[in-house]
């Protein structure tokens, strides 16, 4: 039990921070969305209507799309895209799938190798491409997810505001919806950028997200 | 397949949940318009949210017979967002909200002005 724990342990902890943070979101959303209603001379709202809220959802869900939408990305862009003195990157000179023997499949699959390496046509197929393929699958979901919630929740304060409300499709190109977007892809977008270029210059002892303390700044695709 | 069940249940109770909500805005929204075609003021001042309430001189039951609203018609539209919703009759539409004893008025007497807010004849500050 305690060995499976220390074995799990990165993605329990991030499991268990996800949960504890969006249990905070509920709670802080709820107390603004409710101070709202109030300056509008409207009731405040429990909190079981506010976590199954339009609100909430656009809320979750705007973040959610772009945390996908940068892993997509990033997973892809990587096999062509290089960054010379990244541990983030591969060597200059590896862009691209790679060859069989070099990504273990087919014939060169070994014994320990996931049974649809083995494997010819779509099974193939699909498990070489299944970690950009879930993650941009869950980002297409995530960003329908606040396209829906938030034309709902834009509505809302429409009403509130004694507008006009929109159609879904009259959201998509609304301000609000692009506003929230884009202000979400931005910041990942730099993350990463900071996250390719720093990790150059910059070490973190003993994390495998950073080169070796030692290695030289030019040294590519090392991780510590 | 359970899953799938439990899900087509839940989309298929919030539409009927969506549908009875839009039902007793209507209703609401109808019976404040008939009770000023009917001069019946306590009842449609009772119809009112607080802020709108405040707005209107005093005695209400008297001086909201004076709006100049118009009697209901059949029902031309009606949305329902959240705690909000917006009904629209042939010649009139009034805005709700939920309260704890279920929708009140928030506007009445509104036209629309495109994506300027709509022009109503009481609304609350």
């Amino acid at each position: 039990m305690r060995r499976a724990l220390r074995e799990n342990s990165l993605g329990l902890v991030f499991g268990l921070l996800f949960l504890i943070v969006l249990v905070a979101q509920g709670f802080a959303g709820h107390a603004d969305f409710n101070q709202q209603q109030i300056a509008a001379g409207l009731e405040p709202v429990g909190l079981g209507r506010y976590l199954t809220s339009a609100s909430f959802a656009a809320d979750v869900a705007e973040n959610w799309q772009s945390e996908y939408l940068q892993f997509f990305l990033y997973i892809l862009l990587t096999v062509w895209l290089v960054q010379k003195g990244s541990p983030e990157s591969k060597k200059p000179g590896e862009e691209g799938r790679e060859s069989d023997r070099e990504q273990k499949v087919g014939p060169y699959a070994t014994g320990d190798s996931p049974a649809w390496a083995h494997a010819g046509g779509l099974r193939r197929a699909l498990l070489s491409n299944s970690l950009g393929l879930v993650m941009g699958l869950l980002f297409a979901g995530s960003w329908l997810a606040q396209s829906i919630a938030g034309a709902a929740a834009f509505n809302e304060r429409q009403l509130r505001d004694l507008q006009e409300p929109v159609t879904w499709a009259e959201y998509l190109i609304e301000p609000d919806f692009w506003s929230r977007t884009l202000q979400n892809w931005q910041s990942e977008l730099l993350a990463v950028a900071s996250m390719v270029i720093l990790s150059i210059y910059l070490r973190q002892r003993g994390s495998p997200e950073s080169k070796p303390v030692g290695a030289p700044h030019d040294a590519t695709g090392v991780e510590g | 397949m359970r899953w799938a069940v439990i899900l087509l249940t839940t989309l298929l109770a919030g539409c009927a949940s969506l549908g009875e909500r839009s039902s007793a805005a209507e209703e609401t929204a109808r019976s404040f318009l008939q009770a000023v075609a009917d001069g019946d003021g306590a009842a449609a001042c009772g119809a009112l949210a607080p802020e709108t309430e405040a707005e209107i001189d005093a005695p209400c039951e008297q001086s909201i017979l004076s709006e100049a609203l118009t009697a209901p018609s059949p029902v031309a539209d009606s949305r329902v967002y959240g705690q909000s919703a917006l009904v629209t009759f042939a010649d009139d539409a009034v805005f709700l909200a939920v309260f704890r004893d279920g929708w009140r008025v928030v506007a009445a007497g509104c036209t629309s002005r495109g994506e300027r807010p709509y022009d109503c004849r009481i609304q609350g500050g």
